[in-house]
């Protein structure tokens, strides 16, 4: 972690001893009412790094990735909040408000140049000048480009901020447009998912701080480590998806028995998430547990692949409301149509011109 | 092989000699493409549509799993089939390369596309004759069956990619074909809309192949099994 | 104007110091809250902006209805499930489909635990804060918390020790000096009234109830896959039963579950009744004065849809265990019948928003609703480069509509819940109510309050927590006799559908009324309409100059330092505000959308 000395150093560098530095926090703590085990904490508080502060805006969005966030097991949301990070600004959770709240913002930007993390929950409207989401009297992309342009990396929370997520949906009214689309030379993180996973989510956190270096990136920038493979690959009724059994209608044996939902629409298939395996809420469960296709809710444009309880999405690029086998089945129909009346005309003609000398015919041939 | 020629248009006139159109490559890749296009249309569609639900005991049961196998394996072969088959230009040489590059740059071409049209449409009573591909033949054969089978191999393999992971070859080959779509759903009903076109292909394949070898003065199936062609008059 | 009177009887002038709170933090969504104060700091007017819009309804055009609770869900992540529910009861409603008892059950089961959930987590993690010291907490005595603890709740967690270690991590982190989520808090306000002990000990309880809250949604997971947003269905629940047979551990629902549940309900309760409530009670004793301010439109006009019917698609008010009904200037003797479907009844207008109806300023029933997006400003806005500094509410100023009922601003949520149900003579209601005003020995009229909002919430989270219990049993004891069924699919085909309906579907959100209206045309939604609690309670003014609930709840009430707005965020917060469900529109049959440049 680049940057940010801690005042420990700092005070040392300006040859300030140990013995000091401790009275300074004994001091310290006196004046601070901190008890007598105060000075103690102080210093180690002083000696330690600073927790990286993390700046988490909410642009158009649902404030389900903040609520996830809450929800995790390990770490406790409690825990990265009040001894891994310095969540400074968080319009869900903060204390603070209005002016005291913006003050925030450029006081990190400020401070910690280039060392804090910025967080976006939901992303950038651009249609109407932003002002569809209009934070402190301006458009929410003038604080999010200031927050962005400093930051040390950019975590982009949920669907919303990685691919634009509902209300980028057709006919995205807003212009709803995710956050790597508009950053430049700052690292951007995708978590996706409506929300993500909440241990995947103080996961990513913790990894960046455990190891101190970015997770590894696919290449839609969702880390490798949790967006690698399929729901359907890891999925604990994969078993009767191989064997060929189903659920064919809801409630029936097979849902009770806990049948394979491909037949349900479930996109598991097509979804590159840790719900199968990391699950969601300490494990308790996942859709497919619950007896519910899975939607695709972390894979770019999903809202735009349904309807969710069909095998094959829409295509409505075909005018009517279509699917790949109604495509077909349409081509198929045209196709014998067309052999039909081929052949019908053929044997016509077969029939009426039988034994016409081959010049005459080669005559007739219509020249346009 | 003394009478193996290039792309060529016969008189149409009299009744030329046979020819030999067809190496053995060329056959038994078509043959053997046939069937692999068979077992892949049928396989993957009830990938798609799975059948009726099996009852009985889980861990004895494989059915969707022997489809995919079936499937993915037949995949494995028919691209192998297609590496093949663009290697037989460079051994078999002659007319083989047409089913990649119709020759649309020769005047006689475009004429012989249109007549083939109006063939099909009944307005002349005559077809002409080729040694190699007609050339409405070959267009089709082009668009309806040489792009879409490269479709569902780079999507098929795309597909595999993601499943195989990020460190598979698959992955390192087609993996980038899933940052063109991002919702890898694309891919399969791309793939899925390929086979669709494959399946017509091959209807209207054996339909004319059977109605010319009738109709057009020319052999057409037993070409493919003999690789001779003969003439009619 | 310096001062005018609304019809609805309030007193407005806005020749005082303008004051705007943006964003207003600790809420869903984004808001912004403009007062003017008079010389004594007194609120003399206020206005409501509802500064987001997601336009989710015209992307809900021509989808599949089944899809919708999903798409609409995503409305809100805070009580999430809400719209979902009034969604499928909506495509349920419009289509004839009729649900089984026990999916009506699981949907209570669901939405009760969303309940606890969600006043928990607004009560310690929204509000708190509004009425809680965290600095001040440095100071206590862990021995005298300790004390303070032990004689209101028999909680366990209640040592010395415990609160010495909870003080410790707090100085840890006001000691590093990055207060994270607590920096720039208006810690040392005059108006924080709690003695240290108290702080330090609701301190530990907004940890703890951090760390509670994620257990009581996993009933939410349990049924519904996943919390935040879990999965619903039209037709019934998604989750099958399994409770004898092979195959029983790998289904939704199957006696493990049954007691995964079971034990989270108990342990929700105990939380809530061992220390949601005792410390609600507590704190409101140090603040009786908020028993005076914060009225607004709470002693006026109530409305509530109900919800949780205790009989499967019966949603008459003797199935309906929370009631639905509408009381009007204070009368509390007449509990009004509230109809949906009655183009009369629920209106909504947008003079002061930023949409506009062709042709006239006339109230417009869900069903025919049209909107079409017009951002402007109004003439008096002050801007300052790209900050709007003061909107002008003379014009239009938010995206919140303002919906009407018979042409009344209404107030609902909580309070609105438990007065009607009061109203109507719910025993266990009135239990709750008149035992906890005995015990902070208050009129039925406090609770016409900024605090009244806030018990009535913890009141009904307990009532949410006993109610939440008896509906497991309800649940098993339909299991028990042989009842496994959870979804009706005889009209999942769309082929079964008319070829033309509409729905209304109703859901008494954590937050207030919530009601969502369809059109279904040859199996796809023609036409979508959502009138969501915080439209009520954020609502701009009408074309009569009538004032919303916000607006007119903080009118009198007094500020120590203006520009430190704690009292603002009190009274706000009271209501829960939830502005990405407030603002969104759909055009005239999803027609296009107009936007007009700003400036």
């Amino acid at each position: 972690m680049g940057g940010k000395t801690t005042f420990y150093e700092v005070v040392r560098q300006r040859g300030i001893s140990r013995r000091d530095f401790l009275g300074f926090c004994a001091m310290t703590a006196t004046y601070l009412g901190l008890g007598p085990d105060g000075a103690g904490i102080l210093a180690h508080a002083m000696q330690t790094k600073p927790r990286i502060p993390v700046l988490w805006l909410h642009g158009l969005e649902c404030t389900c990735c903040s609520e996830s966030f809450l929800r995790s097991g390990h770490p406790l949301a409690t825990d990265i909040v009040m001894s891994m990070i310095s969540l400074d600004y968080d319009d869900t959770i903060m204390a603070a408000a209005g002016d005291q709240a913006e003050a925030i913002i450029s006081d990190i930007i400020r401070d910690y140049r280039g060392a804090y993390i910025l967080a976006v929950e939901g992303n950038i409207p651009l249609a109407n000048d932003g002002m569809a989401c209009i934070v402190g009297g301006r458009p929410f992309k003038h604080q999010f480009d200031e927050a962005a342009k400093h930051a040390k990396a950019i975590i982009a929370w949920g669907t919303c901020a990685s691919s634009g997520c509902v209300q980028a949906a057709k006919p995205n009214p807003t212009k709803a447009t995710p956050v790597h689309k508009l950053v430049q030379h700052v690292p951007v993180i995708n978590v996706p998912g409506c929300p993500p996973i909440a241990e995947v989510m103080t996961g990513v956190i913790s990894y960046i701080l455990t190891y101190d270096r970015m997770p590894e990136l696919d290449n839609q920038l969702r880390p490798k480590m949790f967006y690698s493979q399929r729901v359907h690959d890891k999925c604990y009724r994969r078993a009767h998806f191989d064997a060929g059994q189903f659920v064919e209608q809801w409630d029936d044996e097979g849902a009770r028995q806990g049948w394979c939902l491909y037949k349900m629409g479930c996109r598991g298939p097509t979804t590159y998430n840790a719900c199968a395996s990391i699950g969601w809420n300490e494990n308790t469960s996942f859709p497919i547990k619950s007896g519910h296709g899975c939607i695709g809710c972390s894979e770019e444009g999903f809202w735009d692949r349904g309807p969710f309880y069909e095998r094959l999405p829409d295509m409505h690029q075909w005018g009517v409301e279509s699917n790949a086998d109604k495509v077909a089945a349409i081509g198929a129909a045209a196709l014998g149509v067309a052999v039909t009346a081929q052949l019908g005309a053929t044997v016509v003609q077969r029939v009426f011109r039988k034994r016409k000398p081959e010049e005459q015919a080669e005559h007739k041939e219509p020249t346009e | 092989m003394k009478h193996f020629i290039p792309y060529h248009q016969l008189p149409d006139e009299g009744i030329p000699d046979s020819v030999a159109v067809y190496g053995p490559g060329i056959r038994s890749w078509h043959w053997m493409s046939a069937l692999m296009v068979v077992v892949l249309c049928l396989t993957g569609y009830f990938i798609g549509v799975p059948p009726p639900s099996v009852l009985g005991d889980t861990s004895s049961l494989y059915v969707m799993g022997w489809i995919r196998f079936f499937h993915l394996s037949s995949g494995y072969l028919l691209t192998i089939l297609a590496v093949m088959r663009v290697w037989l230009i460079f051994v078999e040489k002659g007319i083989t390369y047409h089913l990649f590059v119709p020759a649309i740059w020769r005047a006689e071409w475009l004429d012989g596309f249109m007549r083939q049209i109006r063939w099909n449409l009944l307005m002349v009573s005559r077809p002409r004759r080729y040694v190699g591909l007609n050339p409405l033949a070959g267009t089709a054969m082009l668009l309806l069956f040489v792009l879409p089978t490269c479709v569902t191999i780079i999507t098929g393999f795309a597909m595999y990619a993601e499943v195989s992971g990020h460190d598979s070859w698959q992955y390192w080959l087609f993996g980038w074909v899933t940052s063109i779509f991002g919702n890898t759903m694309d891919l399969h009903v791309i793939h899925r809309l390929a086979m669709w076109l494959i399946v017509f292909f091959s209807f209207i394949h054996v339909y004319i192949s059977v109605r010319e070898d009738i109709l057009s003065r020319q052999t057409m199936i037993s070409s493919m099994l003999s690789g001779e062609r003969q003439f009619r008059r | 104007m310096t001062q005018v009177t609304t019809p609805n009887g309030f007193t407005l002038d806005n020749s005082g110091r303008r004051i705007a709170i943006d964003p207003v933090t600790r809420i869903e969504g984004h808001l912004r809250i403009e007062v003017n104060v008079d010389s004594a700091n007194v609120i003399r007017n206020a206005v409501s902006v509802g500064t987001m819009w997601r336009g989710l309804e015209p992307i809900l055009k021509g989808r599949d209805p089944r899809d919708a609770w999903a798409f609409v869900q995503r409305i809100c992540g805070v009580c999430t499930g809400v719209h979902a529910l009034a969604s499928v009861r909506a495509v349920e409603d419009a289509l004839g489909i009729k649900i089984p008892a026990n999916a009506n059950t699981i949907r209570n089961i669901m939405h009760l635990a969303l309940y606890v959930h969600d006043h928990l987590v607004h009560f310690y993690h929204l509000h708190a804060l509004d009425w809680v010291d965290v600095v001040s907490a440095l100071s206590a005595s862990p021995k005298a918390t300790s004390d303070l603890q032990q004689s209101i709740s028999p909680w366990p967690n209640a040592s010395a020790g415990y609160f010495k270690d909870i003080q410790d991590r707090v100085k840890k982190l006001v000691g590093s000096g990055q207060l994270g989520p607590f920096r720039n808090g208006y810690w040392g306000h005059a108006a924080y009234k709690l003695p240290p002990e108290a702080n330090l000990m609701a301190v530990a309880h907004y940890i703890e109830a951090l760390n509670f809250q994620r257990e009581i949604v996993k009933i939410q997971a349990v049924f519904g896959g996943k919390n935040p947003h879990p999965m619903w269905l039209v037709g019934g629940v998604a989750s099958t039963i399994n409770m004898h047979g092979t195959g029983a551990s790998g289904a939704p629902i199957n006696v493990e579950r049954m007691n995964l549940i079971t034990d989270i309900a108990d342990r929700a309760h105990t939380f809530i009744s061992q220390v949601y409530i005792p410390d609600l009670l507590a704190i409101a004793s140090y603040y009786r004065e908020w028993f005076k301010y914060g009225d607004g439109l709470a002693s006026k006009n109530l409305l509530a849809y109900g919800d949780f019917p205790s009989k499967a698609n019966d949603d008459s008010n003797s199935s309906l265990l929370l009631p639905r009904g509408a009381i009007i200037n204070g009368d509390l003797t007449k509990l009004h019948e509230v109809d949906l479907r009655d183009p009369t009844q629920i209106q909504e207008f947008v003079p002061h928003s930023w949409y506009s109806y062709a042709g006239s300023n006339a109230g417009l029933h869900p069903w025919d609703g049209q909107t079409e997006l017009d951002f402007k400003l109004g003439e008096k806005t002050r801007k300052t480069g790209d900050k709007i500094e003061a909107f002008d509410e003379g014009g239009k100023y938010s995206y919140v509509k303002a919906p009407r009922w018979k042409g009344h601003a209404m107030e609902t949520g909580p309070l609105a819940r438990m007065v009607i149900a009061y109203a109507s003579g719910n025993r266990r209601v009135k239990e709750l109510v008149d035992g906890t005003l005995k015990k902070l020995d208050l009129p039925l009229t406090a609770l016409f309050s900024t605090l009244g909002r806030t018990a009535a919430r913890g009141l009904e989270g307990l009532w949410a927590a006993e109610q939440l219990k008896e509906e497991i049993a309800n649940l098993q004891a339909a299991i028990k006799s042989g009842n496994e069924a959870t979804a009706n699919t005889e009209k999942w085909a769309p082929s079964t559908w008319p070829r033309e309906a509409k729905g209304v579907g109703y859901c008494e959100a954590p937050r207030g009324a919530l009601g969502h209206w369809i059109r279904i045309k040859d199996e796809k939604i023609q036409n979508y309409q959502c009138v969501v609690p915080t439209t009520w309670n954020a609502s701009p003014r009408d074309a009569q100059g009538n004032i919303g609930a916000y607006e007119a709840a903080l009118l009198g009430v007094p500020m120590v330092n203006p520009s430190k707005p704690l009292e603002i965020l009190r009274v706000i917060h009271s209501f829960d505000p939830c502005l990405a469900c407030a603002t969104h529109v759909i055009g005239p049959d999803g027609g296009e959308l107009t936007v007009a440049k700003i400036l």
